[in-house]
């Protein structure tokens, strides 16, 4: 590589990059805040995800059986269910155990062994799925094994948590595009700005019969700079807020279950620096590009 | 050199730039294109360096049929052509040097043809002792110099000037004709409009003349006025 080729180009870029200083401290800083608000936006979600998640994680079918079943036929079951890639667990309550924890769970209360001179309770199986979104028809599934009386599962709060996250999911989609868009408009500006301001230089380039690409490149390089130097502020500004703000606000609101889905806080921050710069590219490309073929 | 068949030029508001122009341009040539100005030949200049498609017609330059060039392949074209203006075109935030540099740069030569290729190129104009000069801080003919200077760095077989001493007085003006006659002397076909009548009269070479877009004379040693040439021919 020509070590002279490279300098030029890089002392170019940093001239236009100086040269413009305050447009583009308004431009880094205009992504910076929208990234910010990007980033925050995506925490809240990714934190409401994980609630939610967490929630339909726990929801449990109950799978009950009748009476007369056979031991044979309970095997059969759990058996079955054991080789199910769809079940994470499985766990058999017999209707002794059964009791017992009914008895616990009225911390006895009820002296259920005075009450009762029979168990009323049947043989239980509790099932937790791998993906919630299939409650539904494995508990269908189920209530046709043989030996099964009934099967039973919170109906409304699986359909409800479904219903919220999809809806969260495709809310969530929707900023996260207009963030991006905003961000991608702000960058494209200030790339106009400079792209004007060195419009002659521009003419002389094609003049002399430089490439559109080789006239690109340097704008292209400032709109990534625009990008990953906002993204980076942004990611900075958040880091601060996730250490100084989270604490108080988890304690001001105590009922939500903060730390129920760790937030992959490095991903995000890549994430965030790459949808900046991948911004700043698709920005500075545009508006180049409309420049270059009038 | 240069060749064109029938070219016509109107613009998009009716304007008829060029009208059915058939113009040979052989490999070093100096050529003077004269007339009013909007009689086209900017626009003539302009086609050939393919800023303008024509209309109508064929234009080929050093073989390269310029009507008919994909827009990917301009640069390539435009490496082969110098090209001037009247007002210059240089980088007032680049020394003299980098502004004759900054032709190669930007077309991606290697450091070290730049390096010796701009010192010969500025050698040619006579600055290469106000290469670290600014362009504020020269004169009209040595910015116009420079911009020469940048113009042939590339090596360019043919050199292309729209009214190249147009911002000048008449000691820069002979200054820079002459420039341009030397460089044809290496081989470099020029060509120049202009509508400054006492260098075509004084230089004595080809003159084209064009009126509303049309060549009306195409005189060997010609002078800027129609018929002085043949004039001066029937008498001498």
């Amino acid at each position: 590589m020509d070590s002279g080729k490279v300098k030029f180009f890089l002392g170019e870029v940093l001239r236009n990059f100086t040269r413009n200083a305050g447009m583009q401290a308004t431009a880094i800083g205009s992504v910076a805040m929208t990234i910010v608000l990007l980033g925050a936006f995506l925490f809240v979600h990714q934190m409401l995800a994980g609630v939610g998640k967490d929630l339909l994680n726990q929801i449990e079918i109950s799978v009950y059986f009748k009476s007369d079943v056979s031991t044979k036929q309970e095997d059969a079951l759990r058996a079955a269910l054991a080789h199910d890639p769809r079940i994470a667990s499985t766990q058999f309550v017999p209707k002794k155990q059964g009791l017992s924890e009914l008895s616990a769970e009225e911390h006895g209360k009820i002296d259920t062994s005075s009450l009762l001179t029979e168990n009323p309770l049947p043989d239980k199986l509790r099932v937790w799925v791998q993906d919630p979104q299939r409650v539904p028809t494995i508990a269908a599934e189920l209530q046709t094994q043989p030996g099964v009386d009934k099967v039973l599962f919170p109906q409304d709060v699986v359909s409800r948590l479904l219903q919220l996250g999809d809806v969260m999911h495709r809310v969530g989609i929707g900023v996260i595009a207009l963030f991006l868009v905003v961000a991608g408009i702000i960058i494209s500006n200030t790339i106009r700005l400079t792209v004007f301001a060195r419009r002659r230089e521009i003419s002389i380039m094609q003049l002399v019969g430089a490439t559109n690409m080789y006239i690109r490149a340097p704008f292209i390089c400032e709109g990534l700079l625009d990008g990953v130097l906002g993204s980076l502020i942004a990611v900075l500004l958040l880091v601060v807020a996730r250490y100084a703000l989270w604490p108080k606000i988890a304690l001001a609101l105590p009922w939500i279950a903060f730390n129920a889905a760790p937030i992959n806080g490095l991903l995000l921050i890549a994430q965030l620096v790459a949808a900046g710069g991948a911004i700043g590219i698709v920005a500075s490309w545009i508006s180049v590009g409309r420049h270059l073929r009038t | 050199m240069i060749s064109l068949r029938n070219v016509s030029l109107v613009y998009q508001n009716g304007v008829r730039a060029l009208d059915n122009v058939t113009l040979e341009i052989g490999k070093g040539d100096f050529v003077f294109l004269v007339g009013h100005s909007g009689t086209g030949k900017s626009s003539l200049l302009r086609l050939l360096y393919r800023e303008q498609l024509p209309s109508n017609g064929e234009i080929t330059v050093d073989s390269i049929r310029v009507d008919r060039l994909r827009r990917s392949r301009v640069p390539a074209l435009r490496r082969h052509l110098g090209v001037v203006f009247q007002d210059f075109k240089l980088l007032s935030d680049k020394t003299v040097w980098e502004n004759v540099a900054f032709a190669m740069q930007v077309t991606g030569a290697h450091t070290k043809d730049v390096m010796r290729q701009v010192p010969r190129a500025l050698d040619l104009v006579g600055l290469a002792h106000k290469s670290r000069m600014y362009p504020g801080e020269l004169s009209g003919g040595e910015q116009q110099r420079t911009a020469i200077a940048r113009a042939l760095v590339n090596y360019p077989k043919i050199l292309l000037c729209d009214e190249p001493t147009g911002n000048l007085d008449p000691s820069n003006t002979t200054e820079i004709m002459e420039l341009l006659l030397r460089i044809n002397l290496k081989g470099t076909t020029v060509l120049v409009a202009t509508h400054n009548q006492a260098v075509v009269d004084r230089m004595r070479r080809r003159v084209v003349r064009l009126e509303d877009g049309k060549v009306v004379t195409d005189e060997e040693r010609g002078y800027y006025y129609l018929g002085l040439g043949q004039g001066q021919i029937l008498s001498g």
